[in-house]
């Protein structure tokens, strides 16, 4: 079985012998990243700097709670905000796998400013196993670009730091608790964040209509877990689709987009079963959706796929 | 005991590495060209991968060569029990109805794989070609609705094969078969 405190006191000690001088360290808030953040800043101290990039796609309230987190866990933490410059960077861009690249290419630039200025040689990274398995290499097929493996540019010059590697998501958990993180039992959110949530172009107005969405969908899955009709699901989200079709409000015609809710029980992302999410628990998402957000959608549809042959995401 | 996995680029190779981890084996995951004078292993695992194996053998390594020269237990999954079963006479062919995900196994001859295993579980498949036209000398073990070999015991040797993936936690079982095999392996040291 996995032993999360050997774990720790084994990444520590080959942390404090790997990093000589400044390090920075790229974090969303997430469960892998900030495991990865308390880890190094145990191994090194203050010449780690915590970086977390406003992308422009993170979740309704996501940049206050990242910044409180980051200031009760007490670590060196700049906050960058990059969103013109991401939203800039995918204009006219609906190909996923390039979407992927674009971003994971625009942190490393931004990564790499920072760290000029701190003075830093490394980029420590929560990348875990699934991000490197699914991003492909010579004998695995890419599945998809994860930002922080398959999105590196060629011409970096950060050496790249990754202490868990190795592990799946359960056993980053085991990890987040042994160190008493806060965040340890958050659900997975993918780097390139509500941009992969948007099928086609990540338009600012598209990333807003899914993050609505997403908020409405988080908002009653944890609110019906926490009532006992349901046990929260591993990951919960909504997806953008580009396809419109015909409704009636209050009648009149309505030709608006369509959200996908997806939910699925894994533990470790590597192969999933959508969740069975009581019918009225969906009844309450499908009618909170579609009236509060009657401007822009009239349908919504519910996910059944597994993985494989879906991923989680939808891009 | 030392049971290193054979990297045939499939998506599962490093769940295999942890459930072997995760049953105190030492355990590695090397490239399939590794050559068999350098496995000092008391067992192989042949894992999955994005190959086609009936047309693209040539991206399956050295997999023939364990097969036939290291005379230790060897488990193969899915492209690497394909490509077992092709290797030793079996025919591959396009599925004509491909597995992806949940799957129900039905066990039909119970050998020192399937050991303490209930008759039918769930498990998790992931294939686009299935194997078929087993010669005499392998026992088809297990079939699913969809696909008639899911599981071989090759005869008078030490190969076993699964189409469906153990490795994986929506399998239920899959640690057990894990064990099976061990199983198999330490009474093949002896």
């Amino acid at each position: 079985m996995f032993n999360a405190d050997a774990f720790i006191n084994e990444a520590v000690e080959d942390l404090k012998k790997k990093i000589q001088g400044n390090a920075i360290i790229a974090c969303s808030g997430g469960v892998d990243s900030t495991v990865a953040a308390v880890l190094v800043s145990r191994a090194i101290g203050d010449r780690l700097l915590t970086i977390y990039v406003n992308t422009g796609f993170m979740r309704k309230g996501e940049d206050e709670e990242v910044r409180k987190m980051l200031t009760d866990l007490d670590v060196n933490f700049q906050i960058i905000d990059a969103s013109e410059e991401f939203y800039a960077a995918l204009k006219g861009v609906s190909d996923p796998e390039k979407k992927r690249k674009i971003i994971g290419e625009k942190f490393i630039r931004i990564f790499e400013r920072s760290a000029k200025e701190f003075n830093a040689e490394y980029l420590v990274q929560g990348t875990i196993a699934p991000d490197w398995i699914e991003s492909g290499d010579g004998v695995r097929d890419t599945i998809k670009s994860h930002h922080n493996v398959g999105g590196l540019p060629e011409d970096m010059n950060l050496k790249i730091v990754e202490p868990m590697y190795d592990l799946y998501k359960d056993e980053v958990r085991e990890v987040a608790r042994a160190l008493n993180i806060k965040v340890s039992e958050r659900q997975p959110f993918p780097g390139p964040a509500l941009a992969i949530r948007v099928i086609g172009e990540a338009n600012r107005e598209d990333v807003e209509i899914v993050r609505d969405a997403c908020a409405i969908v988080e908002e009653e899955l944890e609110k019906a877990s926490a009532e006992g009709k349901m046990v929260r699901p591993w990951q919960y989200f909504a997806v953008l689709l580009p396809c419109q079709s015909v409704g009636v409000q209050g009648d009149n015609r309505a030709y608006g987009k369509t959200i996908a809710i997806r939910a699925v029980e894994s533990i470790d992302g590597m192969s999933a079963a959508y969740s069975r999410i009581p019918y009225e628990v969906l009844d309450k998402i499908s009618m909170r959706i579609t009236r509060e957000m009657k401007q822009n959608i009239n349908r919504v549809v519910y996910d059944i796929t597994n993985k494989p042959p879906a991923t989680i995401e939808w891009e | 005991m030392r049971v290193y996995v054979v990297d045939n680029g499939g998506q599962w190779t490093h769940r295999e590495w942890r459930v072997l981890k995760y049953l105190g084996v030492e355990t590695k995951i090397v490239p399939n060209n590794t050559p068999p004078k350098d496995l000092d292993v008391d067992a192989l695992v042949l894992s999955g991968g994005s190959p086609h194996v009936s047309v693209e053998s040539n991206k399956m390594g050295l997999n023939s060569e364990y097969i036939d020269s290291l005379n230790i237990p060897i488990l193969g999954i899915c492209a690497g029990f394909q490509f077992m079963c092709s290797h030793l006479g079996a025919e591959l062919r396009p599925a004509e109805i491909p597995e992806f995900g949940q799957a129900t196994l039905i066990i039909d001859e119970y050998n020192e794989l399937f050991s303490n295993l209930p008759k039918s579980f769930t498990v998790w498949e992931s294939h686009n070609d299935e194997v078929t036209n087993i010669p005499e000398g392998i026992n088809i073990l297990a079939h699913t609705e969809n696909c008639a070999v899911e599981a071989i015991k090759v005869k008078d040797k030490p190969l076993y094969g699964v189409q469906f993936h153990p490795e994986v936690e929506n399998t239920e079982h899959g640690a057990d078969i894990f064990k099976n095999f061990l199983s198999i392996v330490e009474a093949w040291k002896k």
